[in-house]
């Protein structure tokens, strides 16, 4: 018999709900139950960051997250969830225009961990961005383009 | 995987009563366990029981105590003013267990209760002389630090408790913490050392050594040298550090050597001796 466990929460602004096995991921469930794939696991043990999503505001790895631990405070932001949002629209230009992205498995990770980066340090050095990006593993770009990338974002955000 | 049943306890004795059932994983932060699971080593898990909602999360003052929440995020420790003001060898190891993303989840009563010999807080709390402070169904008691590991991934800890924080007496102290691994972020330690300095009249040495031994260990040794000593010289460093290595007991593994983790003992104990003093 299969112990499904009912969950409600905010995700991307909106509160769902979700019917998850125990030991399912909120990865698994935001990838199967809601098809947002934008997170993507690498992985799977927290250590390459594809799958990073923000919880409550804060950068976690959601393959390491049991979904079925989520309350109704709870709020998961993807990428999806900033669509419009003018710093999040700033990063992945930049990403673009600096050709920080080669194979794009890493990038929706990249963009949220600079996500969470620019809202707390609008003008990051060089060390405090690649601080900030140690948790996300990268093996196509060498990780030069994607540093120049947020320096860019920060900048163009900053010219607002 | 699917006969495992989940359990989120609001209250700590129906926690308590759910951890004393067989196979039942207790899982806060999450970023050790959920590895373990999908790698197979618990394979006649029956429940995981998450212990998030219990109140194990505030930082406060208690007489000469300060009391660490054992659900206390690293990245909680690490913004805590009075952690800061008082424990800045927490402070610094905190920092180094994995990146932002796991600091965001993983909690300092994980750290503990995995108890790894690598786990890069428990030689600060070593340093620091935290009391492990466990609650159970039949109440609650208190364990040195030193006390609570018997060897590598285990502890004094029985079915039925868990860990409800950490009491590090409260005092002015200065220290530093240094890991090797692979790379300067986001690594397991090879080795890791903590020192603790204080004034209770004397300055007083604490140095912890992790990965380096089943457990982590003290080097008392090294202690009663640098209190006797008083000003400390390049001879006196040097001595400490000898003590260092020769109380390394270390294995070599997937991370590291022997030969190597033994040597950087003493690396490491003169390298933040140097950045304290």
């Amino acid at each position: 018999m299969e112990n499904l466990v009912k969950v409600t929460f905010s995700l991307n602004g909106r509160q769902v709900e979700a019917e998850v096995l125990p030991t399912m991921t909120v990865l698994e469930m935001i990838r199967r139950n809601f098809r947002l794939t934008a997170a993507k696991e690498g992985c799977g043990k927290g250590e390459c960051g594809a799958c990073t999503v923000l919880l409550n505001g804060e950068p976690v790895n959601s393959c390491l997250k049991l979904a079925a631990s989520l309350t109704v405070s709870d709020q998961i932001v993807t990428v999806e969830g900033l669509e419009k949002d003018a710093t999040m629209q700033a990063i992945q230009h930049a990403f673009v225009s600096e050709g920080a992205v080669q194979c794009g498995f890493c990038i929706p990770g990249m963009t949220m961990t600079s996500y969470k980066l620019l809202q707390s340090n609008p003008d990051p050095d060089e060390h405090q961005i690649k601080q900030a990006l140690s948790g996300n593993i990268c093996r196509c770009t060498g990780y030069r383009k994607i540093e120049a990338a947020v320096k860019k974002a920060s900048e163009t955000r900053r010219n607002k | 995987m699917s006969s495992i049943s989940f359990f989120r306890p609001a209250n700590l004795s129906e926690a308590c009563e759910l951890l004393a059932k067989p196979n039942h994983l207790a899982v806060a932060g999450g970023t050790d366990l959920i590895v373990k699971l999908r790698n197979g080593l618990f394979p006649n898990a029956a429940a995981l029981v998450d212990i998030s909602a219990l109140p194990f999360k505030s930082i406060r003052k208690e007489g000469d105590r300060l009391i660490i929440g054992s659900g206390c995020t690293m990245s909680s420790v690490i913004a805590s003013p009075e952690v800061n003001e008082y424990f800045p060898v927490l402070v610094k190891a905190a920092s180094t267990v994995g990146a932002t993303q796991i600091r965001n989840a993983a909690t300092l009563g994980g750290n503990v209760a995995n108890a790894s010999p690598a786990g890069d807080t428990i030689p600060a709390l070593f340093a620091l002389e935290a009391e492990v402070l466990i609650v159970g169904q039949t109440g609650k008691r208190k364990v040195a630090i030193d006390e609570f590991f018997t060897g590598p991934g285990r502890s004094v800890l029985k079915a039925g408790e868990l860990i409800e924080g950490f009491a590090l007496p409260l005092r002015k102290t200065s220290g530093a913490f240094l890991k090797l691994g692979e790379r300067r972020a986001h690594a397991i330690s090879k080795i890791n050392l903590a020192l603790n300095v204080f004034n209770d009249g004397q300055k007083r040495y604490r140095i912890a050594i992790g990965s380096a031994a089943p457990t982590v260990l003290r080097c008392k040794s090294a202690e009663e040298l640098l209190e006797k000593a008083g000003e400390i010289d390049a001879a006196t460093l040097e001595k400490a550090a000898e003590f260092a290595c020769e109380t390394a007991k270390p294995i070599s593994d997937v991370r590291s050597s022997k030969s190597y983790r033994k040597q950087m003992a003493g690396v490491l104990l003169k390298r933040a001796l140097k950045a304290v003093i």
